[in-house]
């Protein structure tokens, strides 16, 4: 039990590492990486209190390996849909840029074009 | 034809090079009332340059964003400078410039609200690939039963909008399957919408962009985003 208590701890310490490097390297915005402290957060605070699994099986009434991977796969899910959505999102912006770029690059050339001396 | 309307024909292009300047002389046959609007979609070869040269009035996005990010901005360009009416022709010479009169007439003179020039009509020059004619029929039918619409060809590019629909298409536009997406926005908008028969020809140069392997594939997603339309907010 205390080996894998320490093999947790080592995990979520790693994780929180890795996490905080990543932002401060800025490959990741605070506003995405929050969520990934906070589960860095939960895995340290249960590497911490074993006696916190018991808690939430007994209030949850998940006491199986299967139920608990259950809810870790809908975590997971739930992750990858806020990321499809961050993506649309951003494609979306990204084609308004686009659009309107080349608007206003032709309209540039058009003033360039006008204002030629003669 | 004298309307003295201002009239944005809307090509957009990829990589046509080789069929872009016959069609811009074309629409520039055609008279005053018509401006030959390149939408060049990052294309690699000298689509732009041919098209300028051949009189056009050339936009070119920066970057690739399929036809359907292409067209809307034609759309939102013939918008902010005051046109009447925008028509959708192919760069890829498969719609006949000499019929663009005809589209505008009926959207005028009928007072409809968007002309699609079909292809179904007969015509020797036009073969029409038996997987690509089920595909359409496929469409067609999906089309009547969800919206009541009645449209055979659901897939042609070639479509003439007034400046209601072009206000509406410049802010919202389907960028995935424009053209029978289109179809469900208009719809739920409650435009009137007509088909018209056209002649067109096979496609001068290149390839379709639906291959046969590839097109029961295609239906599916078709369906299904037209479908999601039918629910969008």
């Amino acid at each position: 039990m205390l080996h894998m208590q320490i093999i947790i701890g080592l995990i979520s310490i790693g994780f929180f590492i890795v996490t905080f490097e990543f932002i401060r390297k800025r490959y990741l915005r605070e506003e995405y990486a929050i969520l990934w402290l906070l589960t860095s957060l939960a895995i340290a605070i249960l590497s911490l209190w074993p006696g916190l699994i018991d808690i939430i099986s007994r209030i949850t009434g998940f006491y199986y390996i299967t139920a608990i991977l259950i809810v870790i796969f809908v975590f997971l899910i739930a992750i990858l849909m806020h990321y499809s959505i961050v993506i649309s999102r951003i494609k979306d912006i990204n084609k308004e840029l686009v659009q309107r770029y080349a608007l206003l690059e032709y309209k540039i050339k058009e003033l360039e074009e006008k204002n030629k001396p003669k | 034809m004298e309307y003295n309307r201002k009239i944005a024909v809307i090509i957009p292009a990829f990589n046509e090079e080789k069929s872009i300047g016959e069609v811009v002389q074309g629409i520039k046959n055609l008279g005053r009332d018509f401006d030959a609007i390149v939408i060049n979609d990052n294309s690699t070869d000298r689509t732009a340059e041919v098209a300028r040269l051949a009189g056009a009035i050339v936009i070119e996005l920066p970057c690739n964003l399929g036809i359907g990010g292409a067209v809307q901005t034609g759309y939102k360009f013939a918008t902010q400078r005051g046109y009447d009416a925008c028509i959708q022709v192919d760069g890829d010479g498969q719609h006949p410039t000499e019929q663009i009169p005809r589209l505008i007439q009926t959207l005028f003179d009928e007072g409809y609200d968007m002309v699609i020039g079909s292809r179904f009509v007969t015509d020797r020059e036009y073969e029409i690939s038996f997987m690509r004619l089920l595909g359409i029929k496929i469409l067609s039918f999906f089309l009547r039963i969800t919206t009541g619409m009645d449209i055979k060809d659901t897939t042609s590019g070639f479509r003439a909008i007034n400046r209601r629909v072009m206000d509406f298409f410049a802010l919202e536009y389907p960028q995935d399957y424009p053209e029978p997406e289109s179809l469900v926005f208009a719809h739920k908008k409650g435009l009137r919408v007509k088909e018209i028969p056209t002649r067109m020809s096979g496609r001068m140069y290149g390839k379709s962009s639906i291959t046969p392997v590839l097109s029961a594939y295609y239906m599916v997603k078709v369906m299904l985003a037209m479908f999601i339309d039918l629910f969008k907010k």
